[in-house]
């Protein structure tokens, strides 16, 4: 039987570009990339040449070209942002099979400059083929733009299924914004860091903007530029760095489709799986998680996942956040960054995702953010989910520190 | 015909035609297969449920009922003049499931709108060879 790679590997080190969110001057997809792993390094105290494997969701191997190292393991897992979960349980498994000994992750994406940049700089392939499924049958045809034209179809069905209500979503935006509050680089920290910056209240969110019925823009993620980065360490030599580790107790992957055509339940997503085997992997479950960072590309993708994790009963997400439960002093600190609906979203967010639970749970969260020097919650475990996709594919991390 | 002004799909020869083909008659020809019995869709040259590669092609009835719809309030190019519009995913009355833009519906009341309200198929010519599906709220 092989062994359970449970407590193999940690996360040793997390950092990100040197400017996130709405960076005017510009940038590109490979600066924000290069600046996050020199970033990261610098902070744990390695070299760049004592990486073994590069995982990214594309262009590993530019990156290690660029960098000027000759990886053992090289992983380009693309399926949306629930990749960067991904890439840490692959590196968990690589480490645990004795191939590798420090990976990094890296995350590079200039979803606001590529904007001003007409399509350059973003490391991105080219067109699509127009025989793929999808193509000739789903969206495309019928004008569907990008996710929020297919989300919005979920939560419909939810409203539908469990007589949950716009309002009840809303709150998680709220709630959120709350947190981007403390952050001071979230991008709608404040009317400082931007014109619609600050509190916002359910009826703001009601109020503004429709995009895709029944998700108004409050409803949907940022889109900024962002890089992130990561280091996995060997349980070996995880205490041999500048920084403390944050451990992978759990690891969990899986997928219910891929287009949207395919998906059986609306109101569910594979995030029940890929939980409950990062769960099972760390001994662990829901009720002994002291904090979560749960992907919100849409409001509606938060709540339905606070269901898969098993943090609030089916039908039942958005409650997680109801009653100031997930807020700030509140009893499970949810998306303490500001989440993508707030604080920054490039269009993949797992990497942020990471890079917010190893700082709360090393307690190695630079001072200032969230105006509190150090660490902002007690948290000692934190279970991370990366959703990609169209509620496609899922990864799930359930983290603990000793710290 | 001249004036559709939306993205026309690219029927696949190898896997798809016979739906472009039932198509340009009226026609909603859908794939089974002939080992368990299930209608699939997407097309496909292996049967999802039992991986079975017999397959065959049946003029199914062209009815359904709306599983779940959104109303697109933002859209591009020949679409940005149709907002705001609707679109939902379909339960086939034989079985899974398509997407399609709505019609016979008002958008601009999205909660008028009902889920497993019946709906019948209808395809508009978009070029010379390809005649796109949509679905229309029957009652």
């Amino acid at each position: 039987m092989p062994s359970n790679p449970s407590m193999s590997a940690a996360i040793v080190a997390a950092a990100e570009s040197d400017k996130i969110g709405y960076i005017e001057e510009g940038t590109t997809a490979l600066n924000l990339h290069i600046e996050a792993i020199r970033n990261v390094c610098a902070e744990a105290g390695v070299s760049p040449s004592e990486i073994d494997g590069v995982f990214s969701t594309n262009n590993s191997n530019l990156l290690a070209e660029y960098l000027g190292i000759h990886p053992k393991y090289i992983d380009t897992t693309a399926v949306g942002g629930c990749s960067f979960q991904m890439h840490v349980h692959h590196a968990m498994a690589a480490i645990n099979a004795g191939i590798i000994d420090l990976a990094v992750v890296s995350h590079g994406e200039a979803g606001y400059s590529s904007r001003k940049n007409q399509g350059k700089g973003t490391l991105g392939g080219g067109g699509g083929d127009p025989w793929l499924p999808a193509a000739q049958f789903g969206g495309g045809p019928y004008g569907a733009w990008g996710p929020p034209s297919y989300y919005a179809h979920a939560l419909t069905r939810h409203m539908h299924q469990y007589g949950s209500t716009k309002e009840d979503f809303a709150n998680i935006a709220v709630v959120t914004r709350e947190w981007a509050g403390l952050n001071p680089r979230a991008v709608m920290h404040s009317k400082e860091t931007n014109p619609r910056g600050g509190p916002i209240t359910v009826e703001d969110v009601l109020e503004s903007r429709m995009i895709v019925w029944p998700l108004n823009i409050l409803d949907i993620c940022l889109v900024t530029d962002h890089g992130g980065a990561v280091l996995i360490s060997s349980a070996e030599k995880a205490r041999s760095f500048k920084t403390s580790p944050v451990w992978i107790a759990g690891a969990g992957e899986s997928q219910s489709h891929a287009d949207m055509l395919e998906m059986d339940d609306f109101t569910a997503t594979s995030a029940h799986a890929s939980s409950q085997a990062a769960y099972r992997m760390a001994g662990m479950g829901p009720g002994d998680m002291e904090m979560a960072m749960i992907y919100d590309s849409f409001t509606v993708t938060a709540g339905i996942t606070a269901e898969m994790l098993g943090l609030t009963a089916r039908g039942e997400g958005p409650s997680l956040w109801a009653d100031g439960n997930a807020s700030p002093g509140g009893k499970l600190p949810v998306n303490t960054n500001g989440g993508g609906l707030s604080f920054s979203h490039s269009g993949m967010y797992g990497m942020m995702l990471l890079v917010e639970a190893y700082r709360q749970l090393s307690g190695t969260a630079e001072d200032g953010v969230h105006g509190i020097e150090g660490k902002q919650t007690n948290a000692q475990s934190a279970v991370v989910n990366g959703t990609g996709g169209l509620l496609s594919v899922t990864g799930t991390l359930v983290l603990t520190s000793d710290v | 015909m001249a004036d559709y002004n939306k993205p026309i799909p690219s029927p696949d020869p190898y896997v798809t035609q016979p739906f472009w083909d039932g198509a340009k008659e009226g026609k909603l020809m859908l794939p089974r297969c002939t080992t368990c019995n299930r209608v699939h869709w997407y097309p496909r040259i292996l049967c999802p449920h039992c991986h079975s590669s017999n397959i065959e092609w049946f003029e199914a009835s062209g009815e359904g009922f709306i599983h779940t719809y959104a109303v697109q309030n933002r859209a591009f190019g020949g679409w940005a003049d149709e907002t705001p519009y609707a679109t939902a995913y379909i339960d086939l009355k034989e079985g899974d499931r398509m997407f399609t833009a709505l019609r016979g519906v008002n958008a601009e009341d999205p909660t008028s709108i009902k889920i497993g309200a019946r709906v019948k198929i209808e395809f508009e010519q978009a070029s010379e060879d390809v005649f796109v599906p949509y679905w229309r709220v029957v009652d």
